[in-house]
C-alpha cells in the first residue's frame, strides 16, 4: 500500500479521543475484571459473615491499607508505563513502603505475642489457600488490563507486565479481604504478599509476549 | 521546510479532537520525519524504511490516546518509532550484526540534532522574517550569499546586513537568557 493511501485511510478514521483516554481505558479494564473477581468471590467463597463488624475494626483496615496502597501505586506505575515516552521511574521503589510498614506492624505484633502463639499468627486458618486464591482471583483483573493495553503503547514490556500483574494482584487481594477473616499482620505480610508476588511474576513473565504491539 | 514541534502538536491535538484535516496534515508531515529517522538507522534498505514508516503511522493512529497533550509531541513520535524499529529488529533479525549496530548507535545523535533544529526554529522565530530567512539560508542550509540573495530577490549587501543584524540580535538574546 502507498503511504499516501494509508494516510487517507487513517485520517478517515479520526474519531475524537478523550483527554484521559489512558486512564479511562485502564479504569474500564480494571473495573470489568474487578466485577468478575468480586462475583467469583461471592459465588465460590462467600463474603465473611461478620463483614459489617469487621469493617469497624483495625485488622480489616490494616489489610486494606496494605493492599490498596500497593494497588494504587501499581496502577499509577501501569499508567506511567502505558505511554511510549515514559521516563525512568525511580519512584517505583515507593512500592516497598507499604511492605515496610506492614513488616513493622508484624514485628510489633510478634513482640507482643508469646512465642508459642507465633505459629497461629503466621499460619492462621487459611495459609494453604490464601496465596493461591489471591493469585487466581487476579486473573480476571489482569485480563482486563491486557484488554486495556491493546490501545496503549508500553515500551518496557517486562516492567509494564510486572506492574500490571502487581496492580491486578493487589486489587484481587483487596477484594479477597472481603472474604478472608484472617486478622494478623504476620499472616497478611506472608501470604497476601506471596499471592501478589505470584501475580507480579506471572505478569513479568508473560508481559513481553502479550503486550507487544 | 519541516513543520515545527509546535505546529505538529497543534495538528495532533486537532486530530485527537476529531479534526480530520488537521490529522491528515499531521500524518503527512510525519512521513518525512519518520523516513529520515529510519533512513539514518537502516542505511540503504528503502523497502524496510517505508514498511516501518507505515507501521509507525498505524501504531500512532491506533495508540494516539497515549499522547499526553501537555508533553512534547515529537519525543512521543520518536518513542513509538524507536519501539517499532526495535520490534522489527527482534522479529526479522535475531542477530543484529555488530557492524550494523555501530551505525545504529551513531545515528542516535540524530534526535539531538532534531531537538537543536527545534530550538533554532524557536530562536529564529523571534527575528524579522527577512533576517531569519537570511540566516537560515546562509548559515543552516549552506547557500552562498549570492545564491541566497538571488533566491530572495535581494541584493547581496542586503543579505549580508540581514545576517549580521540577525546574528547580533540572537547573540544579545542568548546572553540575556544565559
Amino acid at each position: 500500500m502507498q503511504t499516501e493511501d494509508l494516510i487517507r485511510a487513517l485520517a478517515s478514521d479520526a474519531r475524537p479521543v478523550p483527554r484521559h483516554a489512558v486512564e479511562c481505558r485502564v479504569g474500564i479494564g480494571l473495573a470489568s475484571g474487578g466485577i468478575v473477581t468480586l462475583a467469583a468471590i461471592a459465588a465460590a467463597l462467600g463474603f465473611r459473615p461478620d463483614l459489617g463488624v469487621a469493617m469497624q475494626a483495625f485488622p480489616f483496615w490494616m489489610k486494606w491499607a496494605y493492599t490498596l496502597s500497593l494497588g494504587i501505586g501499581a496502577i499509577a506505575a501501569t499508567l506511567h508505563l502505558a505511554r511510549p515516552d515514559a521516563a525512568r521511574a525511580p519512584w517505583l521503589w515507593l512500592l516497598a513502603l507499604p511492605f515496610g510498614l506492614l513488616l513493622a506492624a508484624a514485628v510489633s505484633e510478634l513482640i507482643r505475642t508469646p512465642v508459642d502463639g507465633w505459629q497461629r499468627l503466621w499460619l492462621g486458618h487459611s495459609w494453604t489457600r490464601c496465596s493461591m486464591l489471591v493469585a487466581s482471583l487476579s486473573v480476571p483483573l489482569f485480563v482486563g488490563l491486557l484488554w486495556a493495553f491493546r490501545r496503549l503503547a508500553p515500551t518496557r514490556l517486562r516492567l509494564a507486565g510486572a506492574m500490571a500483574g502487581l496492580a491486578s494482584g493487589a486489587c484481587s487481594a483487596t477484594l479477597y479481604g472481603l472474604h478472608c477473616p484472617e486478622a494478623s499482620a504476620t499472616f497478611v505480610l506472608t501470604w497476601y504478599t506471596l499471592g501478589m508476588v505470584l501475580a507480579t511474576l506471572s505478569g513479568a513473565l508473560i508481559g513481553p509476549r502479550f503486550l507487544r504491539w | 521546510m519541516r513543520a515545527s514541534e509546535e505546529q505538529l502538536r497543534i495538528w495532533m491535538i486537532g486530530g485527537l479532537d476529531g479534526d480530520a484535516d488537521a490529522y491528515t496534515a499531521l500524518l503527512g508531515a510525519l512521513v518525512p520525519l519518520l523516513r529520515s529517522f529510519f533512513g539514518r538507522r537502516l542505511r540503504g534498505a528503502a523497502d524496510d524504511v517505508e514498511d516501518l514508516v507505515q507501521e509507525t503511522l498505524m501504531a500512532i493512529h491506533a495508540r494516539r490516546g497515549t499522547y499526553d497533550r501537555t508533553r512534547p509531541f515529537v519525543a512521543w513520535v520518536y518513542a513509538v518509532a524507536r519501539y517499532k524499529m526495535i520490534d522489527q529488529f527482534r522479529r526479522t533479525r535475531p542477530m543484529v550484526q555488530i557492524e550494523g549496530l555501530e551505525e545504529i548507535l551513531v545515528a542516535e545523535g540524530f534526535e539531538d540534532a532534531c531537538a537543536a533544529r527545534m530550538d533554532l526554529d524557536r530562536l529564529l522565530g523571534g527575528l524579522s522574517p527577512k533576517q531569519a530567512k537570511a540566516i537560515r539560508d546562509t548559515k543552516v542550509d549552506g547557500l552562498s550569499v549570492m545564491e541566497a540573495a538571488q533566491a530572495a530577490g535581494l541584493s547581496e549587501a542586503d543579505v549580508k546586513v540581514s545576517v549580521h543584524r540577525g546574528l547580533k540580535t540572537l547573540a544579545a538574546r542568548l546572553r540575556g537568557q544565559g
